[in-house]
């Protein structure tokens, strides 16, 4: 293992004297978005050989905000904020303009994402709850239904990458996933191994695994057991097919401090963690493990990627091994990862 | 501690780790005794706290305690309130009046009043295998044979809630040109989404929120005032308790709007949920189908001719007040007769609409809207001014009141879906009385409350609601 496999590429003041809180690509993998405590929302594009801020959406948020996200189609940004709203933003040419306000959150939103098919949205609380919205074809959003399966504050929700599947990740310690069951959504699995709050979570290419990471400074594996078509549950208790998730892998002893973000590459099958010790590392799996025992090994670490806590990773979604990284110091960082036998 | 109150209140809670004795931010005040000054304040072994006065003396100091009427005046939290109602809204109370009541002297013993909802009913029919009037024989006569004096029926006084609701609803339909906030009327029978209005949307809301009094608080009139009158009592020597299938009905009960100043009595001094009544009955060793059955108690229950059997509400199982106000305001501003009303499912199964429609032209057009999604939804289109109704049934429990959370739990071999529609159908087994019909609630219009309308009746048949300013201080910001 060496630094040198993961190269930094270009590094830049997102948000100056602030903090950045995310950086998400959009689909064609050409534009990022990034928020931060300074309340805005700025949208980056590659011009020549170095990216530049395109534009800066303010005026939508009275607090920091969380997090971004781009629909699958490209043409809307989501943004959560701590002043308990979610804003929606459409794309026209070069600018965006902010379409509608959801409101409804009792207090600071953490997490917004869309569902893959573009109708559903997903957004969670400190006040506990997740909520799912759907959009109609005249751009207004309704909510369907509000979910109080966790005990804490909910900081990460995410969508099954080809099911309409939503898992989420709380202060409790703990994951649930959820799926509509005749007319309301309903938690159908809770998942109990980390021993402090979890910060974000991220499916496997297939969906059929996700990954957690956590304050309690490791990185679990957990396995759906019988996702739809394949074959029967072999746990007895659960009833139903999305209910059986078991941690199949947990990495420990490779994070100094809390680790806030995770990301598995749709193109490479890479797992690249955000750490509060400043680092960002890069896991590989192991092919000719068990599938029900997979190995992953350290394949790039940096161990000083910013200067301050890193918040989030992401991988482009088209390039593969381009990286992006912000940091508690306002930065971007981007990376390019490559692997031995290139 | 599992909250027993509904989803829309426990959403509510403003902070994690919040229960009144820890980080609670309401004031509390003391009642300070005048002319002494404190020289050393003493803890003792047991943590109680002694003032030592100068002249040596001690003085055992009082506690702060957070009321639930602290409570509910505070943005701070809700599911905290919770340890506050365990001590101050459980069946121990019952016990502790009808043992006292043993002891004391005759002037000094309480009259004691049970009013059981239809609803609390239906769920205790279930579990035992009995209709809902056969229920409520055998709940009066296990109520007697506590101690307690008279057991009465909600259903009773919600025929005053369902007629002041249809009339409140024309006085509003006629001023909604002058008055932006007259429609659409909500009803106002939910205390959980009453609570969550005043603390979550506050002002903008509570202008269109009914100001009809809910069946309990109509009861609530009906003891403390008409028949505490009839009996020459005072309100404060009647005990009345409550048996409703919602735990929030406990925070309504507490409402400052609900207390009588002058004779330092609330209008419902306890209110007890229908699994609690479980819990008394197992506390009692009773089997409820085993129990003798009593005669209804005729003054207040609303019930057939020959005082056999209850009767209840058309519309379903959380009041009717869609049914009724749209009947009647059908019949009274446009001159139709409606039969039948059709429900029509739009997003789901708790959201439906039903519209009176004439050569094309949508007179009326009514919704229900339960559990909380609905009424996020129904909120978010009222603030931006795209709702389409006139009138819409409120209730914080997905499926409404039949599904309170005060409700019997499902037995191990039944889903609680499956419960839940042989509640359903209980329920709806008992006979519809017809409001507009009730002679003896006609009589009490005149008698009692001097006429439909009038002052008096606004006053006992009507109430208020409070925004409650959000605190926005001192929070600590957890990313």
């Amino acid at each position: 293992m060496t630094d040198a496999r993961l190269v930094l590429a270009e590094r830049f003041n997102a948000h100056p004297d602030s903090r950045c809180w995310h950086v998400a690509w959009n689909p064609a993998g050409t534009l990022m978005a990034s928020c931060g405590g300074d309340r805005a929302i700025r949208i980056w594009g590659k011009e020549g050989d170095s990216w530049k801020c395109l534009s800066v959406l303010q005026d939508g948020h009275q607090r920091t905000v969380r997090r971004v996200a781009w629909s699958p189609c490209g043409t809307y940004l989501a943004s959560a904020s701590f002043d308990a709203t979610t804003c929606i933003w459409k794309k026209k040419q070069d600018d965006f303009e902010c379409l509608t306000t959801l409101e409804g959150h009792e207090n600071e939103v953490k997490c917004v994402t869309w569902a893959p098919s573009g109708n559903l949205l997903a957004t969670c609380s400190r006040d506990k709850s997740v909520w799912v919205w759907e959009v109609d074809e005249e751009d207004e959003y309704e909510c369907v239904t509000v979910i109080n399966s966790h005990t804490q504050d909910v900081k990460h929700v995410v969508w099954h990458p080809t099911q309409e599947l939503l898992a989420s990740a709380s202060y409790d310690n703990n994951i649930c996933v959820y799926k509509e069951e005749d007319d309301d959504w309903e938690c159908k699995a809770t998942l109990e191994g980390h021993t402090s709050t979890v910060w974000s979570l991220t499916f496997d290419p297939s969906g059929q695994r996700l990954a957690s990471c956590s304050d309690d400074r490791t990185v679990k594996i957990w396995k759906c057991q019988n996702l739809e078509g394949s074959g029967v549950c072999p746990c007895a208790t659960v009833e139903d097919a999305f209910g059986s998730w078991t941690c199949v892998c947990t990495l420990s002893g490779f994070h100094g401090r809390t680790v806030y973000d995770i990301a598995w590459c749709r193109l490479t099958g890479a797992l690249v963690t955000a750490c509060g010790d400043d680092g960002v590392r890069v896991f590989k799996e192991d092919v000719t493990a068990d599938p029900d025992q997979p190995t992953f090994s350290l394949a790039a670490h940096v161990s000083k990627a910013h200067s301050q806590d890193v918040n989030c990773v992401v991988w482009n979604p088209k390039e593969a091994g381009l990286l992006a990284s912000c940091s508690d110091n306002g930065e971007i960082a981007l990376w390019r990862y490559q692997e031995d036998d290139e | 501690m599992a909250s027993h109150f509904s989803g829309v209140l426990k959403l509510t809670d403003l902070d994690d780790f919040i229960t009144p004795s820890q980080e609670c931010v309401k004031p509390v005040k003391l009642e300070k005794k005048p002319g002494q000054s404190v020289t050393k304040i003493q803890i003792e072994d047991d943590g109680s706290y002694f003032q030592i006065n100068q002249d040596g003396g001690k003085q055992k100091l009082e506690k702060a305690k957070i009321t639930l009427n602290d409570c509910l005046a505070c943005s701070g939290c809700i599911t905290s309130a919770e340890s506050v109602l365990i001590a101050q809204q459980s069946q121990e109370e019952i016990y502790k009046v009808l043992r006292n009541n043993k002891l004391a002297s005759a002037t000094e013993q309480m009259v004691v009043v049970v009013s059981v909802s239809p609803q609390s009913r239906a769920s205790l029919a279930a579990r035992f295998g009995m209709s809902s009037s056969e229920t409520g024989r055998r709940l009066t006569s296990f109520f007697k044979g506590l101690g307690v004096h008279h057991v009465f029926d909600t259903g009773f006084s919600r025929t005053f809630s369902l007629l002041e609701s249809q009339q409140e609803f024309l006085e509003r339909f006629q001023r909604r040109e002058q008055d932006k906030t007259a429609l659409p009327m909500l009803t106002s029978s939910c205390p959980g989404w009453v609570c969550y209005a005043e603390k979550t949307h506050g002002e903008f809301i509570l202008p269109y929120i009914s100001t009809t009094r809910s069946p309990q608080q109509m009861m609530g009139s009906l003891v403390k005032d008409y028949f505490a009158g009839k009996q020459g009592l005072n309100p404060r020597q009647i005990y009345h308790v409550a048996v409703m299938p919602c735990y929030d009905k406990k925070l309504e009960a507490s409402r400052p709007d609900f207390y009588l100043d002058e004779e330092e009595s609330r209008e419902v001094d306890l209110v007890i949920t229908s699994g609690e009544v479980l819990s008394m009955l197992e506390q009692e060793k009773v089997i409820l189908n085993e129990v003798e059955m009593a005669p209804l108690d005729e003054l207040f229950s609303n019930m057939s001719g020959c005082g056999n059997e209850l009767l209840s509400h058309a519309g379903g199982g959380s009041g009717g007040y869609l049914h009724h106000v749209f009947i009647h305001t059908a019949k009274q501003l446009f001159g139709e007769e409606v039969k039948e009303l059709t429900y029509k499912t739009l997003k789901n199964k708790d959201f439906q609409e039903v519209t009176l429609e004439k050569d094309g032209v949508v007179l009326l057009r009514f919704a229900t809207s339960y559990g909380f999604r609905n009424i996020q939804n129904l909120v978010q289109k009222l603030k931006r001014g795209k709702s389409p109704y006139h009138f819409v049934e409120v209730m914080a429990c997905p499926s409404g009141s039949l599904n309170g959370g005060g409700q019997l739990k499902a037995l191990p071999n039944q889903t609680s879906k499956e419960l839940l529609q042989q509640v359903e159908q209980i329920y709806m087994a008992d006979m519809p009385s017809i409001p507009e019909e009730d002679a003896r609630v006609a009589e009490l219009y005149r008698s009692w409350l001097q006429g439909v309308g009038e002052e008096r009746a606004k006053q006992l048949l009507r109430t208020q609601y409070h925004g409650v300013e959000k605190i926005s201080n001192g929070l600590i910001i957890k990313w």
